[in-house]
């Protein structure tokens, strides 16, 4: 059976140049660095990870925003990575991104009907009052009254802002959505509305979606699977809450343990990983698992051998040598 | 007696929309070596209300319009600005978000390090140079002696959060305000720094008031708790309370809409509507237009923070006068 989305082996790396007049390259930040990773069709996949991991660097890959160096991005079947930068324009439709802040994704003199219509007819050319009645319809979709059309951006609050942020997303009918931590920037309150927003659609209307952020609580209640990254390798991946219950990498398991649960007796009684240190730089990985300087559990075998992402159990899967023992 | 206590601490914005009432009459007392958290979203007075103790509001726009914030009996907001600087980084410090602009760029770690100790104590350069590199390696920077001349790009978030976390505790004040000091991390990170901002408060017996949005880090981190709402407190208890007894609908409504205690494909519950303009002078509970609980006394008379059991707080009109007992919002399932 032929996958929605595939990555066969991804890799972005970016060159580093030393030198004004004899520019030599003198190494390459491997931001993405061999990722293979399977999406069915409608299904949310949360990807995982700390800042500086790559977690928005493959989006932008996969989004064909950033040539890849290697591998490939393979959507119903058509390489992306092989058709031609013209033939990526109109490909582009198919993908929409929702980001962080709503108060910089939003062009600050379009109007919110400036701005939907123009996503709505990257398909297709409507008459005016076609296109009104769609914008009205695409409004009323994510919550908002269909008569603030007229108005722009700053008069709406971050919440509604980034209502018009998933409108826009869903204007052009994409086929992938890639919504990078759309909620960080939001408060509590607020959050759990467009949470709750973005699983009704997605249900709704059989959405395929990467889903990322850095807080695992919030993947964990949105997403069919969770992909954790660790410079820029997927360490875990499998349905996500056995892996935020049950974690078998040693990096998701300190990730999920840092996480500081609101309520104050489980905080009690919980014990604690503290990594050491910060994430290494992706310039000069560590050699072996590039995990193993932090890793509590790491041995001498960490250092020379690269681990690969290897099923464990049914659907799971992880990159970590020692796991049969431990 | 309590290390500082605040009274009816008012802070308002002058600017052109209006009256910005951004803390509106708050009262509190920190006691020695506690850490006291204050939670609310953004816009609701938490920053607001420790800039103003320190005499970090712009002025104009803003004004602090009354109230009194008393410290080893000297009032805060009163006294003369050559006391207050002489309070500022000695005796009360402050850590905060974003490591990166509250440390001078263009100026290496041991000069910024150095600096309070020559204002305050009058300490020789090279003594405070020592004693800079001790406080480095206390908050866990290995090779502090070399790492002591770098710049702060030099370091990455985390460990620029830790020199910050240094400079502010190296004059070994009596309060530590900590303002979202590990919101700008990552968790891995944030376990890190609040473990370190918990061993230097045993060593060193200070008390910290801890403002953050995150209830997760308050569960973990503090002793008690406010609860702020729209420049205002509308509850007040030690941390067991605020989570196992809640007594403000507000509190426990944005408990309820944490991810973490929702099961899957259970809609997260979620609280109307959103917090009031504050330029606008309104009569009656500030939260009243979007609780669950809300009744027409809600409406007409204004809240005060009563007290309901010794050390819990709140300013539910309702819960005060018995007409409520459970503040949670019904149409919630609880997943746990």
């Amino acid at each position: 059976m032929s996958m929605f989305l595939e990555l066969e082996n991804l890799k972005a790396h970016f060159p580093i140049y030393r030198g004004a007049i004899f520019r030599r390259q003198i190494g390459s930040v491997k931001a993405v660095d061999g990722i293979n990773l399977q999406l069915r069709k409608g299904e949310i996949l949360g990807l995982v990870g700390e800042s500086g991991c790559g977690k928005s660097t493959l989006a932008r890959t996969i989004m064909q925003l950033i040539p890849t160096t290697e591998g490939a991005v393979i959507l119903e079947g058509r390489n992306l990575s092989e058709i031609s930068r013209r033939a990526v324009r109109t490909e582009r439709v198919n993908f929409q991104m929702i980001f962080q802040d709503p108060y910089a994704s939003l062009n600050p003199r379009m109007t919110v009907y400036d701005a939907l219509a123009e996503a709505i007819q990257t398909r297709q050319q409507f008459d005016k009052k076609l296109l009104l009645e769609k914008v009205g319809r695409l409004m009323r979709t994510v919550g908002l009254p269909a008569n603030q059309m007229r108005r722009y951006p700053h008069e709406f609050s971050g919440g509604q802002r980034q209502r018009i942020a998933v409108a826009r997303a869903l204007a052009p009918q994409p086929k992938l959505i890639i919504a990078d931590e759309p909620v960080s920037a939001l408060d509590v309150s607020i959050q759990s509305q467009i949470l709750n927003l973005i699983a009704k659609l997605s249900q709704e209307m059989h959405l395929t979606m990467i889903f990322i952020s850095h807080d695992i609580s919030v993947v964990k209640y949105i997403s069919d699977r969770i992909a954790v990254m660790y410079l820029g390798r997927l360490v875990e991946l499998g349905p996500a809450t056995e892996v935020v219950e049950k974690p078998l990498h040693p990096y998701t398991k300190a990730l999920v343990s840092a996480i500081p649960i609101p309520d104050p007796q489980v905080e009690r009684r919980r014990q604690r990983i503290i990594l050491q240190g910060d994430p290494p730089s992706p310039t000069s990985p560590p050699a072996g698992c590039a995990f193993h300087p932090r890793c509590p559990y790491a041995i001498a075998a960490c250092k020379a051998q690269r681990p690969e992402l290897e099923q464990k159990e049914r659907h799971r899967f992880a990159a970590w040598i020692r796991i049969g023992e431990i | 007696m309590a290390l500082l206590e605040v009274e009816n601490l008012r802070t308002y914005f002058y600017t052109r929309a209006g009256i910005v009432r951004a803390v509106d009459n708050v009262s509190f007392t920190l006691e020695q070596g506690e850490t006291m958290g204050i939670v609310g979203e953004s816009g609701s007075g938490k920053s607001v209300t420790c800039y103003s103790l320190l005499g970090l509001i712009p002025r104009p726009p803003g004004r602090i319009v009354s109230g009194s914030a008393l410290f080893g009996g000297v009032d805060l907001l009163s006294c003369p600005k050559e006391q207050l600087r002489r309070i500022q980084g000695k005796r009360i410090s402050m850590i905060f978000q974003d490591p990166m602009t509250s440390l001078n760029p263009y100026m290496r770690v041991s000069d910024q390090l150095v600096e309070p100790l020559l204002v305050h104590d009058r300490m020789s350069r090279s003594q405070a140079l020592t004693k800079a590199i001790a406080s480095l390696e206390e908050v866990g920077i290995q090779d502090a002696a070399n790492r002591i001349n770098l710049y702060p790009h030099q370091f990455s978030g985390g460990m620029r959060q830790r020199v910050m976390i240094a400079m502010a505790l190296i004059s070994r004040p009596e309060i530590l305000i900590a303002d979202e000091p590990t919101t700008a991390l990552d968790v891995t990170v944030q376990a890190q720094i609040l473990e370190l901002i918990r061993q230097r408060q045993k060593d060193l017996g200070t008390a910290v008031i801890f403002i953050t949005h995150d209830l997760g880090v308050v569960a973990s981190f503090c002793n008690r708790v406010n609860v702020m709402y729209a420049g205002r407190i509308v509850e007040s208890a030690p941390t067991d309370e605020i989570f196992n007894r809640p007594m403000h609908p507000y509190n426990a409504s944005l408990q309820q809409s944490i991810p973490a205690l929702h099961k899957k494909g259970q809609a997260l519950f979620t609280i109307p509507g959103f917090p009031p303009d504050l330029t606008v002078e309104f009569h009656g509970c500030p939260f009243a237009s979007r609780c669950a609980h809300a009744g027409d006394i809600c409406k007409e008379q204004d809240p005060a923070l009563k007290q309901i059991v010794p050390g819990h707080k709140t300013s539910c009109i309702r819960f005060q006068c018995g007409e409520i007992a459970d503040v949670r919002s019904k149409n919630f399932v609880s997943a746990v």
